[in-house]
């Protein structure tokens, strides 16, 4: 395969000063130039995964050098792409700034040709080694979580093939669990549970059956009632489930572990205490066994047994809340409910890559916030944002859509949005002078829900309020969905925000 | 008048810029593309409406360029005005270091117009 040529950016107000570089570099590099700060960030922001090295010029109109420089540390981006600084500038004190804003290199003016070739090429292979060792890594840990979410589908696949169901039941459980403990998370912080959890609780809920395997065939597989006795072999699935668990020599300590073997002996236990095995009562029962089973009723409903025809969503919604099919944790039934509408159309369109990935995301999104080996990956980061963003839009087709960044601030419209709404398609504004360069209503009161702020959690914030569409005054509701970066040790900062705007009528 | 010719006139050593620019060709192209630069034009405008900070950066930046071209004395000269500047306001002196500036300016400017 071809090498790409290595992209480099050439930040300076100076038209004949870039020439001189570009002149010297085109001959190995692909080079982008911009004529000062603001431009710069723009680019770096739009390519940040594909610029190799910026040449940073310390004194320039709109944002200088080091205006740039704090901003790439805000964004992170200065861990990921070398500055080298470029200026004629001698005063120790300047050169030392920028050091200590994380500059690779200071080369002086006038330069010399030969040193300053040697001093890229050696910065970008350098940056380039540890951006492949970092790629490697997170490509690595890509494959190997795939690998064992397909493990643990096939291996609880087995245990339904015998069951002579389709296999989409644990994919649905799955689904469902992840579902209600966002929810759950989101609504109530009294179960020790958190973020982390959820991908490993969602995986865990595909075990919950494996004790089925201990069943006879003409037991499990019975078209017709079952008799008392035949009833009380079925019910040790769930204890059999747990002791096959427990019986597996190591990984006892581990929360997949831990949460596997609640979810199989308890998945069938009652809040009211009459469940089986154990007759727990209320919140004795472990709340990812209280998620696991309330899916799994679900779906049960809403399936196609040996036993019994399917019911309709809203069917077993109200099965479930007449308490016909088990009794559960208000709380829970009230998550059910919030989720109730997204549920149905998320086990519609399930996708097995894109729940393959989801364990990629949880891991993905705990390493970022790793202490000791934090991701400064930006390509990365950015997949992350791409993931969350692309889930905003999915439903929004060809409306009045955007998408801003805080800092530098920039915001985009979709082409729709700018007609509708009469702004140009980009908007860059000068963070220094602090007033708006842009004289339009409809973009000052964007901005005041871009500035309100959510609680540093990815949420949506909806806001009704008058706006001029396509020339007229109209009530809109704005729903905005802010994305804050998370780094250890420091408080999170906005970063971007993809909003929608739906004209009410 | 040549390359060589343009350098010896101003007091300036060619051979001290093609050790870092290599090429010929390449130094005549800077030279014209000199003519151009508005960082001159700037600093004399910022002089006239009295606007030390544009003063500075245009001061700055001329001293980056010449010094790159090898023009030694218009950089040295524009690097006593940039510290002179450097407080962001002018001093007493600043007039009489932006004359020098101009005379070296000029001096440049007139010869690479005579280039071949």
């Amino acid at each position: 395969m071809e090498e790409k040529r290595p992209l480099i950016l050439i930040v300076d107000d100076v038209a004949l000063n870039r020439t001189l570089l570009s002149d010297v570099l085109c001959d190995k590099y692909d080079i982008l130039e911009a004529k000062n700060g603001n431009e710069a960030l723009l680019l770096l922001r739009e390519k940040t995964s594909e610029i190799s090295l910026v040449l940073l010029d310390m004194v320039m109109p709109k944002k200088d050098g080091m205006e740039v420089l704090a901003i790439m540390n805000k964004n992170g981006w200065i861990n990921e792409i070398p500055v080298i600084m470029i200026s004629v500038e001698n005063s120790h004190s300047l050169i030392e700034g920028a050091y200590s804003l994380g500059v690779t290199d200071f080369i002086g003016r006038p330069f010399d040709e030969m040193i300053l070739l040697n001093r890229v090429s050696n910065t970008i292979r350098l940056y380039a080694k540890q951006k492949h060792l970092s790629d490697l890594v997170l490509s690595q840990i890509y494959e190997k979580t795939r690998n064992n979410s397909m493990m643990v589908t096939m291996l609880s696949h087995i245990v339904e093939f015998r069951n002579g169901e389709s296999g989409m039941h644990v994919l649905h459980i799955n689904t469902i669990t992840e579902m209600l403990l966002h929810e759950l998370l989101h609504r109530s912080k009294k179960y020790k549970i958190n973020k982390d959890d959820i991908g490993i609780i969602s995986t865990a809920s595909s075990m919950h059956d494996i004790g089925k395997i201990t069943i006879p065939d003409e037991i499990l597989n019975k078209p017709g009632k079952l008799t008392p006795e035949e009833f009380n072999i079925m019910k040790g699935h769930s204890l059999n489930g747990s002791l096959m668990l427990n019986s597996v020599p190591f990984g006892k300590d581990e929360p997949l572990m831990k949460y596997a073997y609640e979810i199989c002996r308890w998945h069938h236990e009652r809040y009211d205490g009459r469940g089986y095995p154990d007759g727990l009562k209320g919140d004795e029962i472990p709340i990812a066994a209280q998620i696991v089973s309330i899916a799994d009723v679900y779906d049960a409903l809403t399936s196609e047994r040996c036993y019994k025809k399917a019911f309709t969503h809203e069917k077993a919604l109200e099965m479930i809340h007449n308490n016909e099919c088990g009794v559960f944790n208000p709380l829970l039934l009230d998550c059910l409910d919030a989720i109730a509408d997204k549920l149905v159309a998320s086990l519609q369109t399930f996708d097995w890559n894109k729940q393959a990935d989801k364990d990629f995301f949880y891991i993905a999104d705990t390493m970022i916030k790793d202490q000791k080996h934090p991701i400064y990956n930006q390509a990365f980061r950015q997949f992350i944002n791409e993931r969350k963003k692309s889930n905003f839009f999915e439903s929004m087709l060809n409306d009045i859509i955007f998408e801003y960044t805080y800092s530098p601030s920039i915001m985009k419209l979709s082409t729709n949005a700018a007609k509708k709404l009469n702004l140009p398609k980009t908007i860059i504004e000068d963070e220094k002078k602090g007033s708006l360069n842009i004289e339009n209503d409809n973009w000052q009161k964007i901005k005041e829900v871009l500035y309100k702020q959510s609680s540093s959690k990815d949420e949506t914030i909806h806001v009704n309020m008058d706006l001029t569409i396509d020339g007229n005054k109209v009530p809109c509701k704005v729903i905005v969905l802010q994305i804050w970066n998370k780094t250890q040790n420091e408080p999170p900062v906005l970063t971007s925000a993809y909003g929608h705007i739906e004209v009410l009528h | 008048m040549t390359l060589s010719e343009l350098y010896s006139s101003l007091g300036e050593s060619l051979n001290e810029v093609l050790e870092r620019l290599r090429m010929e060709s390449r130094i005549a192209k800077y030279l014209k593309l000199f003519l151009s630069d508005p960082s001159f034009e700037e600093l004399k405008n910022a002089f006239a409406s009295q606007d030390a900070k544009t003063a500075f950066r245009a001061a700055h930046t001329l001293k980056g360029v010449a010094a790159n071209l090898g023009l030694n004395k218009l950089s040295a000269s524009s690097s006593e005005l940039t510290e002179d500047l450097r407080p962001l306001a002018f001093t007493v002196n600043s007039q009489a270091l932006f004359d020098k500036v101009e005379a070296d300016y000029i001096a440049a400017v007139e010869g690479i117009k005579q280039l071949e």
